[in-house]
């Protein structure tokens, strides 16, 4: 019989976990719809507290920040969607090998990885109704750690990511490897635990990998992988 | 929101204008610093122009999923600056936000943030303080329990009762936007 932690929702809800313990009720509420509908009411209610300090802000922040996304243009991430095919982007085939190189080496260090991935496993045991694939550490950066978490409900996969923080001017990004072609699937600055839904669509076969890219996330892979693996 | 996913800058002050000023109000309660809220708010505004394609509504409100990324980047600031006063400062004026007779009279103006208001001073004050130092301190539970020398079991206590309560009152679309 699953168990609902119903008594933690509220304090998911207002950031209150300790980082363990919020990495485990959210894997649960990922793979469960009725703690789900329950956390957004609950973060609803606590960020409605948020009305009672609205302030006038200077004028000119308003302007600062639509000039910056002006200067800066769109974000370069792949959009989410369900067509395989929208998000294939032409890339230099020297890269793509590289990383599938990088992959190779990866997964053959699996087996050395072995323990992390046991310990982190047992920490991501409060998921339920959903497959779980632990990500290989490339040892790029010490102390990466990572799972592949793929809801049996056919909602969209999501990482779960223990992170340091990314270096200035970097941001952590995920990518779908599908056979040469890695897909953008997403960018976080997150440090500690955290998720990271994939945005590029994923079907049985592929890899996953992170890497640390440009800060704002590029359409190609630049950086080696800190975590790989393949569902 | 689907108009900033797609690039247009436009849009983002569209959504500036409806949320600038809780999301500055949130920043500024959370520094205590006018100058240091500009900067994190210009910051928060720029993570939602590089993240907006990763919103889901049914995760949630636009509202709550701004003020989300507004609150972590005040947070990640003040850690990042080791901001101890910000912290003090913080939690001296969220104890009184609670105290009806200190309520500035921009805030009275507005119905919904009345109502919440009186949501949160329905609270036993032992809930309200751990809510507070939750919210708007960014503490855990055990931080909390260190803090104020409460037992842990107590503190989760205070939050999950008073986030029920909160929830009865506020978790609803009267409070959304």
């Amino acid at each position: 019989m699953t168990v609902h932690p119903t008594d933690d929702l509220g304090a998911l809800a207002l950031g209150a976990l300790d980082a363990e313990e919020a990495r485990a009720v959210r894997a649960h509420v990922a793979g469960c719809e009725s703690c789900a509908v329950e956390l957004r009411a609950l973060e609803e209610a606590a960020f409605a507290v948020a009305e009672t300090a609205e302030r006038d802000a200077p004028d000119r922040l308003r302007t600062k920040i639509v000039e910056r996304a002006r200067r800066e243009g769109p974000q370069r991430r792949a959009p989410p969607s369900s067509f395989p095919g929208q998000f294939r982007r032409p890339v230099p085939l020297a890269i793509p090998l590289a990383l599938a190189v990088l992959l190779a080496i990866s997964l053959a260090t699996y087996a050395g990885a072995q323990r992390d991935r046991d310990r982190y496993a047992s920490a991501l045991s409060g998921i339920a109704g959903a497959r779980v694939i632990a990500l290989a550490p490339t040892g790029e950066v010490p102390g990466v750690r990572g799972s592949l978490v793929i809801p049996a409900s056919g909602a969209a996969p999501y990482l779960i990511l223990d992170l340091p923080a990314a270096p200035s001017g970097k941001t952590w990004e995920a990518w779908v490897l599908r056979g040469e072609t890695p897909l953008a699937a997403g960018i976080t600055n997150d440090r500690g635990v955290t998720t990271l839904v994939l945005t590029a669509p994923l079907v049985s076969g592929d890899g996953v990998a992170v890497t640390l890219e440009p800060s704002g996330g590029v359409d190609r892979v630049t950086g080696a992988p800190v975590l790989a693996g393949k569902t | 929101m689907s108009r900033v996913a797609g690039g247009d800058a436009d849009a983002l002050g569209e959504l500036y204008d409806h949320y600038g000023r809780v999301v500055f109000g949130v920043i500024y309660r959370m520094l205590g610093s006018p100058e240091s809220a500009e900067e994190v708010a210009q910051n928060a505004f720029h993570s939602v122009w590089r993240q907006a394609r990763a919103y889901r509504p049914e995760r949630g409100s636009v509202r709550t999923w701004l003020l989300a990324i507004a609150r972590n980047a005040a947070i990640d600031w003040r850690r990042s600056k080791g901001n101890r006063a910000g912290r003090e400062t913080a939690i001296d004026e969220t104890l009184l936000l609670v105290d009806e007779r200190r309520v500035e009279d921009t805030v009275i103006a507005s119905l919904r943030a009345q109502r919440v208001r009186a949501a949160v001073a329905s609270l036993p004050r032992e809930q309200r303080e751990v809510l507070s130092l939750a919210f708007w301190s960014g503490l855990s539970q055990t931080e909390i329990a260190s803090r104020t020398g409460a037992p842990l079991g107590t503190v989760k206590s205070r939050v999950r009762l008073g986030m029920a309560r909160l929830r009865e009152w506020l978790g609803d679309d009267e409070v959304r936007r």
